[in-house]
């Protein structure tokens, strides 16, 4: 249970060495997108060499890998292979895709969903053994689709919402596309509300200025918490499996559910 | 033939090496006379786990850590040795 997914660049000190400073509850060491084919090797080391050295009880750190149709996938995968994460984020993802990675590796796995037909597959991919999170990447969905995004995101948000049905359906972590305009903190708060309100429970981010918001949108409100805190109460009391507060009806589901906002508020000292 | 690993970033070194017939050790940098024999270590060391006792080594520090050193200095020593193969 993470609200913030971090990207940071694998070939770069400067960000690695300091990704316990950026608030962010969870780091995606890239290996990807942000490092050149040539320089491959030295982020593969260096994440290697950072890892060993250095331990992070409270951040939860996992790397993203090359995709396995790539020619650095198993010289990533056995290089980290050691190390102390959390599990890997892996790209272009299908159920081949997750079924090779899980015969090289037992470390859990936050498959991307950036492809028109990863979506089609996306309840399968969601069943893959060691499968523990859904990451949209709407970047790479809409070129596929030769689609322009939009702050609205009206032209994703089917994609969005069946994303975050399977995540929810299956138990797992929904997290929401990064929203590139580093820049933007309206457009920020807007793109993440938009997420929040389909299901998605955490957002992954491409910039430590956008660490802040995304807490604060993927954490509980006081308000919340209030009303949780006062339902829990109430099922104690009345040792009820339904009972009315404030004239509404509150059955299992909405107890459940304020269990879990409780419990979220516990996790982030709220 | 020279081979480089790493950048002039800051906290990040670039390495070269270049075949030598002893051992030199360069180090540039702007925190040599604090760190300078730590630099050192790390990287003699780093050539000690690979034996390598013949060769130059450049390393232009731009307040690296050690992990980076020792990282890029890997780096380097491997693609020496898939020129070399």
């Amino acid at each position: 249970m993470s609200r913030s997914y971090l990207f940071i660049p694998g070939n770069t000190p400067a960000m690695i060495q300091n990704l316990d400073v950026f608030d962010s509850d969870a780091i995606i060491i890239d290996l990807e997108d942000s490092v050149n084919a040539f320089d491959k090797d030295a982020a593969r080391s260096l994440i290697e060499n950072f890892l060993t050295k250095y331990a992070f009880d409270e951040i939860k750190i996992y790397i993203r890998i090359n995709s396995v149709d790539s020619n650095y996938f198993y010289s990533d995968v056995n290089q980290t292979a050691d190390l102390a994460i959390a599990g890997y984020v892996l790209p272009k993802a299908s159920v081949k895709a997750i079924k090779q990675l899980n015969q090289v590796s037992n470390k859990k796995i936050i498959p991307i969903i950036e492809s028109p037909m990863a979506l089609l597959r996306v309840e399968e991919i969601a069943k893959q053994q060691n499968v523990i999170a859904l990451l949209f990447g709407a970047e790479d969905y809409t070129k596929e689709l030769k689609i322009k995004r939009t702050l609205e995101g009206t032209e994703i948000l089917y994609a969005r919402s069946i994303i975050a049905i399977a995540a929810n359906a299956y138990k797992l972590d929904a997290i929401d596309t990064p929203y590139t305009s580093k820049d933007d903190e309206e457009g920020l708060k807007t793109d993440a509300l938009n997420a929040k309100n389909l299901g998605f429970n955490a957002k992954a981010l491409i910039h430590p200025n956008q660490v802040a918001v995304i807490n604060e949108i993927f954490a509980p409100s006081k308000t919340e918490i209030a009303e949780a805190k006062r339902i829990i109460k109430k099922s104690e009391e009345t040792k009820q499996g339904a009972f009315s507060l404030d004239g509404k009806m509150i059955d299992l589901p909405i107890i459940e559910k304020a269990k879990k906002v409780l419990e979220k508020a516990k996790k982030y000292h709220l | 033939m020279k081979v480089s690993a790493g950048s002039l970033e800051s906290s990040d070194c670039l390495i070269t090496l270049s075949p030598s017939k002893e051992l030199k050790i360069t180090i540039e940098s702007s925190v040599f006379d604090q760190f300078g024999d730590q630099i050192h270590e790390v990287i003699l060391e780093t050539l000690k786990a690979n034996n390598l006792f013949e060769i130059a080594v450049v390393c232009l520090d731009k307040g690296a850590l050690d992990y980076t050193i020792k990282a890029r200095m890997e780096t380097a020593i491997k693609r020496m040795r898939e020129n070399n193969e």
